[in-house]
């Protein structure tokens, strides 16, 4: 089933005939379409090296298409320059790594508060504080992220990924590096943004938890999509 | 080799960048110091090497206080010795001809003097009738006044002008001289019956030290029989403390260069972590690993310091001018000679840069060595543990300054301000070992205000400084350093050129000074006919007429300078200060007596008391002076004893007069009476000059002196420069997931750029802060300790404090624009490789 004819759901991105090759002529992606929705959790699916990462960072307009188009939120990635793509990132995504990727000078709190700092939101530091309480870890604002367990890392970066209530949440490998509690926590906080935020979940994963708490899974093989199915009963 | 080519020589390949900035750290502070020693070897030259073309190799030189007296010289001719004497005078002289300036003359017995080699009077060159008009000329007095072989020359002697032939020039000279005959000499500067010194050559197999004993016997007991190494001691004892202060001036770069060498390799270390463990866990010992560190660090010194021996010899041809005009404005008056490397003086270089290279090293290879195979440490919890230590660091940083304070108390030694030195090394390491604590404490209290007004690019600019502590701490404690010793020398320099300028006025207080033309080098005083005083007291308006006598003594084998001037003018006049005593009392007791005043480095210099007593050879008897009072001057460093006129003429009747001081009755017009007098003593070779004048030429010498310190510094402060660049640069690299992690989260280029400025600001404002701290305290070891020591002059506390302003803020903005580059580097990081690279 096509994501964007779920109920209720609108297309977040569009990417359309995409093909992305490197130098030396390596194709990760071969002319991929897919309509990620808002308010739903897409998995990506597949082998290391099948094209997911690529995918995601085509979604999170980090990297840009060789061919064909990437439309986030209405416009093409490739068409927008630095200021405006910046302006994207700051308003529109929200970003969740394996590794976690706090900063590692900045407590939890400051972590979160940073990407409202960078797009000059007033009023940040309270917001911050209230999504790091939304995430369950209001007692570790003041703590440097060698001072968490990976999962509260990973709390912290869904929070920071989630502090500007971006349209689209970007996730690779999101549990890769915790444990089943941590890495159930995680997901939950996934799905809640979803649900509450109405954000557009996509995310890379090998974890089967993972793939059975997303609306539609997306089956890659070989910068191909496989299939599409539907998950989770909405 | 292999092994050697890939772990050491590929990663500083790898980073050409920030290996090129840490070898021209090391190469700028060989360079110093290479130029400095090439430069001051060069500007001190040699007292003997003009008159040795001419008379060749000496063995011994009879000197005295007034001259030598012609009639020893029949004396020292019956001697039992097989020996050439060679009677010289040496004086500097006008050159006639359009005013153009002034050379030596060195009148020696041009048929007597026969050189083994050289080009003087060979073959016979000046034949008995050309004898009195003939001369040879330096090379460098040639180009100097555009002289060829054969051209005649005009010679402005005391009261006669004469003309001369040049028979030929002599090449490879460094300094303007003249060659006459003696008698030639002595009539055309009115010397006769004395001559300056007499030089003596042994013959082979003549042994030296009876011969000395022979000679001593032989003339008066007031009368100097030294040996050319004699003099070059003398010399040496003379510039050792200006020669020192200089070297160790110079080390500063090498010291700010070595805390760089440190961070580069500090960081290298932090970098390699993993590899340092793979390394270890094939197999690799903890000494080989210290020894791959180490390795890295000796080919930066290496190829640091062979740049640097070449860098330091251009440098050395620039600052060599500068050096020579202070040695011969202060201390003695030589002839520069050619700048020249000595094979030891390269290995030295390479020694020296590749030492401190090894040594800054040493810590962080050390650390390396320590990584155990299976350590996977984060590099947050590592720096975590500096901070840790930073109480420890504070109390050592206590300890460091109690030190410091307890070596400026010590006594010099031999002459030299060894721990002076040691209190500015301790209250560097005191200033270090605070960084940490000090850092963290002005980077919390500035948190508030950097988020507020950076935004995201102040608070992470703060905190990634805060968590690199232990490298911040090193960039911040070199930058420091670098901006110190600027702030100390400033305000040293400062304070001495404001002590000068009160002491000038003070001093300068005749309203016309005259002198006798000729070079204004330490211990060269040009004598003046003795008509001109009466000539001079005869223009309406001239109210008193001071006359002066100075000339160079030997006292306890240094030159000093013996003066003698009318005390009961001084005493009224009020023209001399007093460190203790009243100034009516001291200068009334001088007149007729066998008193003297004594200036404040002579007394330091020599530790003469009041109530002392001296004994300086006048003619040819030692004469007894009883110091009657120590006075403030600042006009060399050689130390002048002052006598009344009526007490030298008595021991030394026919000793020249070399300056007048001229008071105007109230109310002269000073130019009218200036113009008055410079008509009434056209006739002479003398120049006159307003006080005006002669106060602005004493600030221009004093300025030109301190241009070479100016200098050091710079360079230090532009090693200081590179090293921020570079350690900017680390810090990009190093954080280049974290730039790339900005960038996903909505940081703009802009942005990005911002925070590593922002950092560069906030090194360049610790370091500032914490170099005028340390700048400050080192200014009152320069001022109270190394100077007084050194030199012996007291100078007042002066801080140039617009000048130490516009300083700082200028160095401030330069740590800014060091942040420039590694900015832009930072804002071309591509985010999805950096974030994928972890």
């Amino acid at each position: 089933m096509h994501p964007t004819n779920l109920p209720g759901y609108v297309s977040a991105i569009s990417v359309r005939n995409v093909t992305r090759s490197y130098d030396g002529g390596v194709e990760a992606l071969r002319g991929v379409s897919i309509e990620i929705a808002g308010g739903c959790v897409t998995a990506l699916l597949g082998r290391s090296g099948c094209g997911k990462t690529t995918l995601l960072n085509l979604c999170g307009a980090m990297d840009f298409p060789s061919k064909g188009e990437v439309l986030i939120a209405g416009q093409a990635t490739t068409s927008l320059d630095d200021t405006k793509l910046t302006a994207l990132r700051r308003g529109t995504i929200g970003f969740v790594f394996q590794s976690f990727q706090l900063l590692p000078s900045l407590t939890a709190l400051e972590n979160v508060e940073l990407p409202l700092l960078l797009a000059g939101t007033k009023g940040s530091e309270a917001r911050a504080r209230e999504i790091l309480s939304w995430v369950g870890l209001a007692e570790k604002e003041e703590s440097l992220p060698f001072q968490l367990s990976g999962g509260q890392m990973q709390r912290v970066a869904v929070a920071r990924a989630l502090v500007h209530e971006p349209k689209l949440l970007i996730a690779d490998e999101p549990t890769g590096n915790l444990d089943t509690v941590s890495g159930d926590q995680v997901l939950a906080l996934l799905r809640r943004a979803a649900d509450e935020f109405g954000a557009a979940v996509v995310m890379a994963t090998h974890s089967a938890e993972a793939a059975a708490m997303a609306d539609i899974r997306v089956r890659m093989r070989d910068g191909l999509i496989q299939g599409v199915e539907q998950g989770r009963q909405q | 080799m292999k092994l050697f080519r890939r772990i050491v020589l590929r990663p500083l390949k790898a980073d050409p960048i920030r290996t090129l900035i840490s070898i021209l750290s090391v190469a700028l502070g060989v360079a110093v110091v290479i130029a400095i020693d090439l430069a001051g070897d060069a500007a001190v030259g040699s007292f003997q090497s003009s008159l040795a073309t001419l008379t060749g190799k000496i063995d011994l030189t009879i000197t005295a206080n007034g001259g030598v007296d012609e009639q020893y010289l029949g004396r020292l001719a019956g001697l039992p010795l097989r020996a050439k004497l060679s009677p010289v005078i040496e004086q500097p002289i006008r050159v006639a001809d359009g005013g153009r300036g002034s050379a030596t003359v060195f009148g020696i017995d041009m048929i007597a003097s026969a050189p083994e080699q050289g080009t003087g009077n060979q073959g016979g060159i000046f034949t008995a009738a050309e004898m009195e008009t003939s001369a040879v000329v330096s090379s460098d007095a040639a180009v100097k006044f555009g002289w060829k072989a054969g051209q005649k020359i005009a010679l402005r002697g005391r009261n006669r002008t004469t003309e001369f032939t040049i028979r030929t020039v002599v090449p490879g000279q460094t300094s303007g001289w003249i060659g006459l005959d003696l008698a030639a000499a002595q009539q055309l500067l009115d010397s006769f019956g004395r001559v300056d010194r007499v030089d003596i050559r042994l013959e082979p197999g003549e042994d030296l030290a009876s011969a000395r004993q022979a000679i001593e016997a032989a003339v008066p007991p007031g009368y100097s029989v030294r040996t050319p190494s004699d003099q070059e001691e003398e010399k040496r004892k003379m510039l050792a403390a200006f020669r020192w202060n200089l070297r160790i001036l110079s080390y500063i770069a090498l010291l700010v260069g070595a805390f760089f060498i440190y961070n580069t390799i500090a960081v290298g270390v932090v970098r390699r972590r993993t590899e340092i463990g793979i390394l270890r866990a094939i197999g690799s010992s903890a000494r080989s690993i210290e020894g791959v560190f180490l390795a890295e660090a000796g080919v930066l010194g290496v190829i640091g310091s062979l740049l640097g021996i070449g860098l330091g010899r251009v440098l050395a041809g620039g600052i060599e001018g500068m050096l020579s005009d202070t040695v011969n404005a202060l201390f003695v008056t030589s002839a520069p000679s050619p700048i020249s490397l000595s094979p030891a003086g390269l290995v030295g270089a390479v020694v020296i840069g590749t030492s401190v290279a090894l040594l800054s090293a040493l810590i962080p290879a050390r650390e390396a060595a320590r990584v155990a195979p299976a350590e996977a440490m984060r590099r947050s919890s590592r720096e975590h543990e500096t901070r840790v230590h930073s109480g420890r660091d504070l109390v050592i940083s206590a300890a460091l300054a109690t030190l410091a304070v307890a070596a400026c108390f010590a006594e010099p030694v031999d002459g030299r301000p060894m721990f002076g030195y040691a209190a500015a090394l301790l209250a560097v390491g005191a200033m270090a070992m605070a960084c940490p604590a000090t850092i963290v404490w002005i980077l919390r209290m500035l948190r508030p205000v950097l988020k507020k007004v950076s935004g995201a690019a102040g608070l992470v600019a703060e905190r990634s400084l805060t968590t690199a502590l232990a490298r911040t701490s090193v960039v911040v404690a070199a930058l420091a350093t670098a901006i110190a010793m600027m702030v100390s020398v400033a305000t040293m320099v400062g304070s001495f050129r404001e002590t000068v300028q009160v002491w000038l006025v003070s001093q300068l207080g005749a309203d016309i000074y005259m002198r006798g033309a000729g070079p204004a080098t330490a211990g060269i005083f040009p004598a003046m006919d003795p008509r001109i005083p009466d000539l001079v007291r005869a223009i309406p308006g001239v109210a008193d007429v001071d006359v002066f006598h100075a000339f160079p003594f030997r006292y306890e084998g240094t030159q000093a300078t013996l003066g003698a001037g009318v005390m009961d003018i001084v005493r009224r006049k009020k023209t001399l200060r007093f460190m203790t005593g009243n100034s009516d009392t001291i200068l009334g007791s001088l007149t007729g007596q066998d008193r003297a005043i004594v200036s404040e480095p002579f007394s330091n210099k020599h530790h003469v008391q009041v109530g002392d007593v001296l004994t300086i050879a006048l003619g040819e008897r030692p004469v007894k002076l009883t110091v009657a009072g120590i006075y403030f001057d600042y006009s060399n460093d050689r130390g002048l004893v002052i006598v009344d006129r009526s007490t030298l003429l008595r021991y030394l009747p026919e000793q020249p007069l070399t300056n007048i001081a001229i008071y105007l009755q109230p109310g002269a017009d000073a130019v009218k009476v200036r113009h008055a007098i410079e008509e009434a003593v056209a006739d002479y070779p003398v120049l006159v000059a307003p006080n005006r004048v002669l106060r602005e030429g004493a600030i221009r010498i004093f300025d030109r002196t301190f241009s070479v310190t100016w200098a050091l510094e710079a360079i230090a402060i532009i090693v200081a420069m590179l090293g921020a660049a570079n350690a900017l640069l680390a810090l990009v690299l190093d954080r280049r997931r974290e730039i790339g992690l900005i960038r996903y989260l909505g940081g703009s280029q802009g942005q990005v750029r911002s925070m590593i400025l922002t950092e560069a600001g906030l090194l360049g404002f610790l370091a500032s802060l914490l170099g005028l701290a340390l700048g400050m305290a080192l200014s009152l070891v320069l001022i109270f300790v190394i100077n007084k020591q050194s030199f012996g002059w007291t100078i007042q506390f002066h801080p140039p404090v617009a000048l130490l302003a516009g300083a700082l803020a200028l160095v401030w903005l330069m740590t800014i624009l060091a942040g420039v580059y590694p900015a832009r580097f930072a804002t071309t990081i591509e985010p999805s490789d950096a974030v994928r690279s972890e």
